[in-house]
């Protein structure tokens, strides 16, 4: 009998534990998301995405999408290279200040063969619009325009921007949802540009 | 049967631990993202029947989110803008209020935006008696690292005319 109180004793403390646990965890993410000040504070980045939609590790999902000319542009056309995908929309401000870092990094890189893809994720908006968002953010890689099935193969959330950080080998090595500032970024650049 | 009450409050403890889980991954189910980040306050306004009468519509942004205002300062982002369907109630004018100039940091480019709690005036004229307005609210919702995709919010407003 006091084997077993020990044991329920036991069961009832980790539960508890188990329990705060997981109220610190949901009162920071909630610092996190809701506790920053936006006029003031450092971009931070939602973070990694949840284990059922997290690509890490796993082979960049393969596709051909066309760029604002309308030409075919393949992920498989840059075999060898390191690549990070972005996928941006007109409307979100967090993108738009990433942007003109994805490309001083393109030339920064250059050597190390790094490429640059932003994936368009906006809805209703012509392709004229899209091509002067991008214009006004001063990038010369390649935009191109989402097909049905991108969306769901890289397990995209409602939320953007969503970055895709993909090695030599096609593998993504990282993915992060949200912006961040720029350090972190050009420190995830480097790990698939080694 | 000391033994045999134990193990059933073992067992209850047991399932009331994984009770206790599945409702921590329904709260999860529940995650910022897919809320509308935005709210109407008001739900019924009074006024004069018959006369053009001012009322103000209170609406709030959730802690943490912004909305670009009516006059966002880039012709690509999504303006905060109200609309009602047509009806016994005609809506003579609308008056946004200002935004709030917030900047992201590394960027000079200020974005003009609501947070918190903010009003929006309506100049109406109602027919005596009881109404309801109905129309959406078009706003496009981000924190300062991530945005959200356009959003339409359906929208119901009583009008009590007496």
């Amino acid at each position: 009998m006091f084997v077993l109180l020990a044991m329920l004793a036991a069961g009832v403390i980790n539960h508890r534990r188990r329990q705060a646990a997981m109220q610190q965890s949901q009162v920071e993410l909630l610092k996190t998301r809701n506790g920053m000040d936006a006029a003031s504070s450092a971009m931070t980045a939602l973070g990694s995405p949840d284990p059922e939609s997290d690509l890490r590790g796993k082979p960049a999902p393969a596709f051909t999408l066309v760029d604002l000319s309308g030409k075919k542009v393949s992920l498989a056309d840059y075999k060898g290279k390191p690549v990070v995908i972005d996928f941006w929309a007109t409307y979100c401000a967090p993108c738009k200040l990433e942007m003109p870092w994805f490309e001083e990094f393109t030339a920064k890189y250059k050597s190390q063969g790094l490429v640059v893809l932003g994936i368009d994720q906006d809805d209703a908006v012509s392709k004229d619009a899209i091509a002067q968002a991008a214009k006004r953010t001063g990038v010369t890689y390649p935009i191109l325009m989402p097909d049905k099935t991108i969306s769901g193969n890289y397990k995209l959330g409602d939320y953007l921007p969503q970055t895709f950080f993909v090695d030599k080998n096609g593998m993504i090595v990282e993915e992060v949802i949200g912006g961040r500032a720029k350090d972190e970024i050009e420190a995830d650049v480097k790990k698939i540009s080694e | 049967m000391r033994l045999q009450f134990g193990l059933a409050l073992l067992a209850a403890m047991v399932a009331a631990s994984w009770v206790s889980h599945a409702q921590d991954i329904r709260l999860n189910d529940d995650s910022p993202v897919k809320k509308p980040h935005l709210v109407l306050l008001t739900d019924g306004v009074s006024v004069k029947p018959g006369t053009e009468q001012v009322v103000e519509l209170r609406f709030r942004v959730d802690p943490g989110y912004h909305i670009n205002s009516h006059s966002p300062m880039d012709d690509l982002l999504i303006p905060t803008t109200l609309k009602f369907v047509p009806g016994a109630v005609k809506v003579e004018g609308t008056e946004y209020p200002q935004g709030e100039i917030i900047k992201l940091t590394g960027n000079g480019e200020g974005l003009d935006v609501y947070q918190g709690e903010f009003k929006v005036q309506m100049r109406l004229v109602a027919p005596r008696g009881f109404s309801t307005m109905t129309g959406t609210v078009r706003y496009q919702a981000c924190d300062n690292s991530a945005c959200f995709p356009p959003k339409t919010l359906a929208v119901r407003v009583a009008v009590t005319a007496k």
